[in-house]
């Protein structure tokens, strides 16, 4: 037991310490001392509570764009749309939140989170329904309902939704009674990061513990097998799809009431993508993706200022964070290459 | 070519190959001489495929060596067997749908101008050659997609003639053809043979292996039993060299006579195989409590399609199967195991077991939402542990955690697992397909006698083997099938090894 997690561990720290070594190699080329550089980086992520305040706050939608592919992943079905349901609960979220003016917290709180996460779940719905009755690869599906996603977000905040008198794409602010609470002011950190850790936890113990969990996991294993021994197969992998949405949805709605206060266009970086690295460097197991949440946010955190501080420009960050991915991913062929094997 | 001519084109001395427990290969010898077609037949499971991939340079031997021109060598790459002229033409066609048969024909050896541009007249110049090597002439110009299915297979021969074999492996070539279609390719591989071409045609058809070869191996449990000449031998003799003599199991005594109300009944039942062909039916049969009913049959005459159907896991296109009078043809796999059918599946790496799951998530399997297991959603893990635990051992499992992944257990004690999730069901009915594939010898013994003591209490068995000695051991009844259809019935009393064999073979019960 203690072996076989040892083991996944250093299966998990793998990538990460050869994205390092690689990093060090383009730092030392380009004429740093990566060691010091390392050491600048872990000192803004992780020195002093302000800092690590900063890194938890950009570990926080990680963790449930982790979540969401994780669902996804461990049944065998490769949603890669979790960016496009971030996007949508953002904005159904951030419109909410400066539509119902006047609703105390927590009626706003509640009501603004539940529908950007009904409507990440509403949009798996085609995709589930083509994958399930027609066979269509969920890949293809999920992957271009994210441009629609984006775009579609992009348009409404240019137009109808756009705030008064402002040249962003972007919608008004919402209701100071909407924002998450802030944790430890006057970092950012909010709420919505003990939401993010306390479903992960959930997870955790979902995945152990319950029916639904142990189905899961067996279907991702062996489809066949499991609709010779009598589990339907096909709602279990509806049901997993749109559960992914739902909390992908819901990550973009904690994005935009704990941080943004509103919603912009272009408002992921990616984190829908990053979620898949994380779920991947994480295996799919709740402590794997806390702690591979934890690592992309220290070099989202630590790369905003360390140029500041430095003349390491924060493209060596983003190099070594597309690195870890490299990694991280090599295992999702691993992963297809098993699924095609099934069919 | 004017070397001397080798005595063995292609052969195998004493090739072993394992997969952890599993002894695929156990020792396999033939050789096959230049310009000859050379048969191998053996059923299911018998080791043909993990032989082939060995001689293809897919996979490589634990012991033993691959023979060519009389000597040994080592196979290290699919490329390196072909530029040994070695050549496979799959049961899966390897063929672009989108393309012509001409594109097909060139794929990755294209005849090209300079800078890479294809030079067309000169592969259409190259197809013509090859066709009429073959004798066969070809519509190039059509899709693959477009083409009949004996079309693409003469498509896959060309290719490899295309390409310079002179090896020709043919795995299953006329599963997918018509009779006269059948007589054409056994003509187009005589007319290879006469040009000095080697070819090894992979069979459980065994009217065609008669008819077409000039030597056959037989391979049974991973061994090569006897290479014979087909003026030798008949087909009786092949298929009870294929599926074994019969052993005396004194454990086994004959149920009483069924009477009553059958508790399966199938009805005039037509089923399809996976890739949609029909293969099964239409079919009439009655499972009555307390018997054995045996299903004997070559491979690939329906036995596949039976058990999945009966397992509620078939597609079904006509008629119907009902259990206690009710009918289920339509029914979820799920309705049909809740109401008592529990299925032992041939194919136990696939959907028999979950071989990378730990051994209690399979004995759970499909029962984890049952009371003894689970409560509001939440498994009760010690119930599961324990519940897990008196059923392996009433099994005598061998295993060393229960959290281990099934495939660290022996093949025996894998198939023990299965029995003991499907037992814990409390189970009236025990579809039981190939159910000592890859078993010992002591594991065979017990898991007959599993099958007998559940018959003894009541239980219907359905048993499908193409191992005759298991067949008749057990059954109370024995049932042939060939070509989908039942050939014939015949009381345990009346069963021997070659009317049970004549059943196989298409011919009715005399």
């Amino acid at each position: 037991m203690i072996r076989a997690a040892l083991a996944n561990l250093a299966a998990a720290a793998l990538p990460f310490v050869l994205a390092l070594a690689i990093g060090a190699i383009v730092l030392a080329v380009t004429g740093h001392d990566p060691l010091s550089v390392y050491a600048l980086m872990a000192s803004e992520a992780f020195g002093g509570t302000r800092r690590i305040a900063a890194t938890l706050t950009a570990t926080t939608p990680l963790l449930l764009t982790g979540l969401a592919t994780a669902i996804a992943f461990r049944a065998g079905v490769f949603n890669v749309g979790v960016e496009g349901c971030f996007y949508l609960g953002g904005l159904a979220a951030a419109t909410l939140g400066f539509w119902l003016v006047g609703w105390p917290a927590i009626a706003i709180i509640p009501v603004a989170l539940l529908a950007g996460a009904l409507i990440g779940g509403a949009w798996m719905v085609a995709p589930a329904t083509l994958k399930v009755r027609l066979g269509v690869d969920e890949v293809v599906t999920t992957l271009m309902l994210n441009f629609i996603a984006v775009n579609l977000t992009s348009w409404l905040v240019n137009g109808p939704l756009l705030a008064r008198g402002s040249a962003n794409s972007a919608t008004p602010a919402i209701e100071k009674t909407a924002e998450l609470p802030r944790l430890l002011p006057p970092s950012t950190l909010h709420l919505g990061f003990i939401i993010s850790l306390a479903l992960v936890i959930l997870y955790g113990f979902w995945d152990r513990f319950t029916v639904t969990g142990f189905r899961s996991r067996l279907v991702g294993l062996n489809a066949r097998f499991c609709r010779a021994v009598g589990i339907d197969v096909p709602s279990l992998l509806f049901r997993m799809m749109i559960l992914s949405g739902l909390i992908g949805g819901l990550a973009g709605a904690i994005h935009a009431l704990g941080l943004v206060h509103r919603f912009v266009a272009g408002f992921s970086p990616g984190y829908g993508f990053t979620g898949i690295a994380v779920a991947l460097l994480g295996r799919n197991s709740a402590l794997g993706m806390i702690l591979a949440a934890l690592v992309f946010g220290a070099l989202a955190s630590s790369g905003a200022t360390i140029q500041l501080f430095s003349d390491v420009p924060i493209e060596i960050v983003e190099v070594l964070q597309g690195t870890v991915m490299i990694f991280a991913v090599a295992k999702l062929g691993l992963l297809l290459r098993d699924r095609r094997g099934l069919a | 070519m004017s070397a001397p001519a080798s005595r063995t084109r292609i052969g195998a001395r004493a090739i072993v190959r394992r997969f952890g427990p599993v002894i695929a290969n156990d020792g396999i010898d033939f050789a096959a001489a230049p310009g000859t077609i050379h048969a191998i037949v053996g059923g299911n499971g018998a080791g043909k495929s993990t032989l082939m991939r060995i001689l293809q340079g897919v996979d490589r031997p634990d012991d033993g060596s691959v023979i060519l021109d009389d000597r040994e060598v080592r196979l290290t790459a699919p490329a390196d067997a072909f530029a040994r002229g070695i050549g496979m033409v799959h049961q899966e066609f390897m063929l672009v749908d989108e393309l012509t048969l001409l594109e097909n024909l060139i794929l990755a050896r294209e005849p090209v101008h300079a800078g890479g541009v294809i030079d067309r007249r000169k592969a259409l110049a190259e197809a013509e050659r090859v066709a009429a090597m073959a004798g066969v002439t070809l519509d190039w110009q059509m899709r693959v997609a477009d083409a009949p299915v004996h079309i693409r297979q003469i498509l896959e021969i060309l290719r490899l003639l295309y390409r310079g074999a002179d090896v020709l492996i043919l795995d299953e070539p006329t599963a997918v053809l018509a009779p006269t279609q059948v007589r054409e390719l056994i003509g187009l591989m005589r007319r290879l043979k006469a040009e000095g071409r080697t070819i090894l045609f992979i069979s459980h058809k065994l009217d065609e292996v008669m008819n077409a070869a000039d030597s056959i191996t037989v391979i049974r449990r991973g061994r090569a039993i006897t290479t014979v000449l087909p003026g030798e031998t008949s087909k009786a003799k092949l298929s009870e060299m294929m599926v074994g003599e019969p052993v005396e199991l004194p454990l086994v005594h004959p149920a009483a006579p069924h009477a009553g109300v059958p508790v399966l009944a199938i009805d005039t039942l037509v089923a399809r195989d996976g890739r949609g062909l029909p293969r099964l039916g239409p079919i009439t049969l009655n499972l009555y409590p307390g018997e054995i009913v045996g299903i004997a049959g070559v491979a690939g005459n329906g036995q596949d399609e039976l058990a999945a159907a009966a397992a509620g896991l078939g597609e079904i296109d006509a008629g119907s199967i009902r259990m206690d009078g009710r009918d289920i043809t339509r029914a979820r796999t799920g309705s049909f195991r809740d109401l008592g059918i529990a299925y032992l599946s041939a194919d136990r790496a696939g959907d028999g077991l979950c071989l990378s799951a730990s051994i209690r998530d399979n004995f759970i399997a499909g029962s984890e939402h049952a009371p003894a297991f689970s409560k509001s959603g939440l498994l009760r893990l010690r119930a599961i542990h324990e519940g897990a635990r008196r059923a392996l051992d009433t099994l005598s499992v061998r295993y060393g955690a229960m959290g281990d992944p099934v495939k660290s257990l022996s093949g025996g004690n894998q198939q023990r697992v299965a029995i003991a999730r499907e037992f814990e069901r409390k189970p009236r009915i025990l579809i039981a397909a190939q159910p000592t594939r890859g078993v010992d010898i002591a594991g065979i013994a017990f898991i007959h006698r599993q099958i007998v003591a559940f018959r003894d209490a009541g239980g219907a068995v359905l048993l499908i083997s193409e191992e005759l000695d298991e067949i008749l051991s057990l059954s109370d009844r024995i049932v042939g099938l060939y070509g989908g259809r039942i050939t014939g019935e015949l009381d345990r009393s009346d069963a021997s090894v070659e009317r049970v064999g004549r059943l196989m073979l298409g011919e009715k019960a005399a």
